[in-house]
């Protein structure tokens, strides 16, 4: 499955893009796929399938999800955020 | 315990939760904490407590840094101010001696003036708190501001301002002194190492505005006075951007590890000024203003004469609405210009033309209006909603609506469930206000020892781990079950101040527009008034009140 990942604040920081697509059939593999691609991102946001704690994913600006057996489907958008707001 | 708890106790000792909040009975407490002084980061705070002009009810608002510090430091734990002076004068706390000294010279001075000639005054040693022109004018959302930080919100500085009071000035020499210290010290140790954890990255690298675009994708971004969810100008004024365009440096609280503090450069001058998402929110999208620029520059005025941004940008959005249906006699007011809110900040901070309506907060101007503007007041028991769209956010919309101080983000985290897997953030169930009631009992407490709710995410068990700081501080064998309950008795010490001020049932709500509208960009976030009240009584059950959000003692009823 191919699919869109917008990335903000701290995940945009360290993968130096705002968007980037990947293929994945699952979340976690969405995540493993940035992982190798944006080292940075992966050491500061990501274990391995999963996110690391303060940050979470959102699915097409709807569900928020943190599962990485959450399936993917083509086309479709993941948003990777930090999780506080605040300020 | 301290801070907010503490002070609302004072003030309900006081006994003057009917009076006018700018009448000389009223009662206005600076308190201090049992952790002011420690070495746990981020405990270097304060709070202000009185009831407030803007809401008419409990007010309670925090800043940090020296003022805290050197105040605990007088051995006082309180400063409580009844009454009103002759003429504009200045409170000196000198370790435990206290004087009142004419402050005439000082009138309509600038915060960052007015504490610049006090230090050169009274000397380097005394920490200030002191009003700008809008606290003196008694501007309804006048702060009190200390070393350009600033308890913002619900008008403090009005208060102060009444009892014709520019400055308080503390300067101790009383040493603090801990229960355990080695245990403390390395408690603190960890804190301060997990605070330089993923948990803060994004406060420290981009600070708390880096929400902008993430808001505005989920559109949630408050927008033209609530008109939208999502701001076509968005980026070039995220600080994603203003990173790139501008000189930015890093700053922090005293005592603080994270420094989550991001001050830009202004253009022209030497000058910067910090940038918090809610002064970027309401200063730039609720007022349609995307020149960075402008909106800079605003943040720095409202500083600088003492003003709330957020009840600021609120009330000015509200105006240009009121402005382009033709309900207000201010055709220059235009969404998007930010000459035009430069101009409206000057004229509130003098009470000059329109600025009379401004300075008094939307919900006034608009009961003023009339032709049913108070449906599109952005507000909650009179206090400007922050940048959090109820109808896409609506775990945070009862948050807003239920809490004792208005609508507001740092009484009530409600945001964290609509950003979680844990609610669907569009679809909010009775079954979920669990969770409000959890974040606000946390922030009661984080607002009581005093904590910045920042830590918030380096905690794994919050309640066990507030329960070891305050023992290793103060010697208390305090149990976490035993914190819950302190929360939530402070929770209800505010809502008994409000019940005794004058407090209905009706006042939880929402405006008609977050309930009859849906957001346009997303017709999915609806909130409509019948969930809303579902939650409401839910939440308020949940709380052991009545249904009607009452207390059950005798004394909550009257």
């Amino acid at each position: 499955m191919r699919v869109t990942v917008e990335l903000f604040g701290i995940p945009r920081q360290r993968a130096g893009v705002p968007e980037t697509e990947v293929e994945g059939s699952t979340l976690g593999d969405v995540l493993l796929e940035l992982s190798q691609r944006f080292p940075a991102l992966g050491e500061a946001c990501l274990s391995g399938r999963c996110l690391k704690s303060g940050y979470i994913a959102n699915l097409g600006g709807d569900q928020f999800v943190a599962d990485p057996d959450i399936r993917m489907r083509d086309g479709d958008s993941i948003l990777l955020l930090s999780l506080d707001a605040g300020g | 315990m301290g801070g907010s708890g503490l002070g609302v106790a004072l003030l309900l000792a006081e006994g003057t939760a009917a009076a006018n909040p700018l009448s000389e009975e009223a009662a206005l407490a600076f308190v201090f904490s049992p952790l002011v002084g420690s070495p746990l980061t981020t405990s270097a705070k304060f709070a202000v407590v009185s009831k407030s002009p803007l809401t008419q009810r409990i007010n309670d608002s925090l800043a940090s840094s020296g003022f805290a510090l050197e105040g605990k430091k007088t051995g006082f734990d309180a400063i409580v101010l009844v009454g009103q002076a002759r003429r504009l004068s200045l409170v000196v706390i000198d370790d435990q001696q206290v004087r009142i000294e004419d402050a005439s010279d000082l009138a309509g001075m600038s915060n960052s003036s007015c504490q610049s000639e006090l230090r050169k005054r009274l000397g380097k040693k005394f920490q200030l708190a002191t009003i700008g022109p809008a606290g003196e004018n008694q501007v309804h959302f006048a702060t009190i501001s200390h070393n350009g930080r600033h308890a913002g919100r619900g008008g403090s500085g009005a208060v102060l301002g009444a009892k014709r009071l520019k400055a308080i000035a503390v300067r101790g020499s009383q040493v603090v002194t801990w229960y355990n210290p080695t245990g403390l010290t390395s408690f603190a140790k960890q804190l301060s190492d997990k605070s330089f954890g993923p948990a803060t990255a994004k406060y420290r690298e981009l600070g708390t505005a880096t929400n902008l675009l993430m808001f505005n994708r989920l559109n949630v971004l408050p927008t033209r006075n609530f008109q939208q969810g999502s701001f076509a100008g968005v980026n070039s004024i995220s600080p994603e951007e203003l990173k790139i365009t501008r000189d930015r440096v890093r700053s922090s609280c005293a005592a603080c590890t994270i420094g989550c503090e991001h001050l830009y450069s202004l253009k022209g001058t030497d000058d910067t000024v910090r940038l918090e998402y809610e002064t970027l929110f309401a200063l730039g999208p609720m007022c349609g203003i995307d020149d960075a620029e402008s909106i800079l520059q605003a943040a720095k005025k409202c500083d600088e004469v003492g003003i709330d941004t957020i009840s600021a940008g609120g009330t000015i959005g509200f105006a240009m609405e009121c402005a382009e249906r033709g309900f207000l006699d201010a055709p220059w007011l235009r969404f998007g210009d930010g000459q035009a809110l430069a101009r409206a900040i000057d004229m509130l901070v003098c009470s000059q033309g329109i600025g009379r309506l401004l300075a008094k907060g939307s919900r006034q101007m608009a009961l003023e209006i009339g032709r049913n503007s108070i449906d599109f007041a952005p507000q909650v028991k009179g206090l400007e909603m922050p940048g959090y769209d109820p109808r896409g956010l609506q775990m945070m919309g009862l948050g807003m609506a239920v809490n004792s101080r208005g609508a507001d983000h740092n009484r009530s985290g409600a945001y964290e469930a609509d950003f979680s897997s844990a609610v669907d953030r569009r679809n909010v169930g009775p079954e979920s206000v669990h969770l409000a009631i959890e974040s606000e009992d946390k922030a009661a407490l984080m607002d009581s020892l005093i904590l910045c709710k920042f830590l918030r995410g380096v905690f794994v068990d919050f309640w066990q781990e507030s329960a070891e700081i305050l023992h290793l501080v103060t010697g208390l064998d305090v149990t976490a079950t035993e914190l819950r309950e302190t929360a939530k008795r402070i929770v209800n010490a505010k809502k008994r101040f409000n019940i005794r001020a004058g407090w209905s049932p009706a006042e939880d709500r929402l405006p008609t527009r977050m309930l009859a509208q849906s957001l346009p960009e997303d017709p999915r976030s609806s909130l409509s008034p019948d969930r809303l009240q579902s939650l409401i009584r839910a939440y308020n059950l949940a709380r052991g009140w009545t249904e009607d959000g009452w207390l059950l003692s005798r004394e909550g009823q009257v």
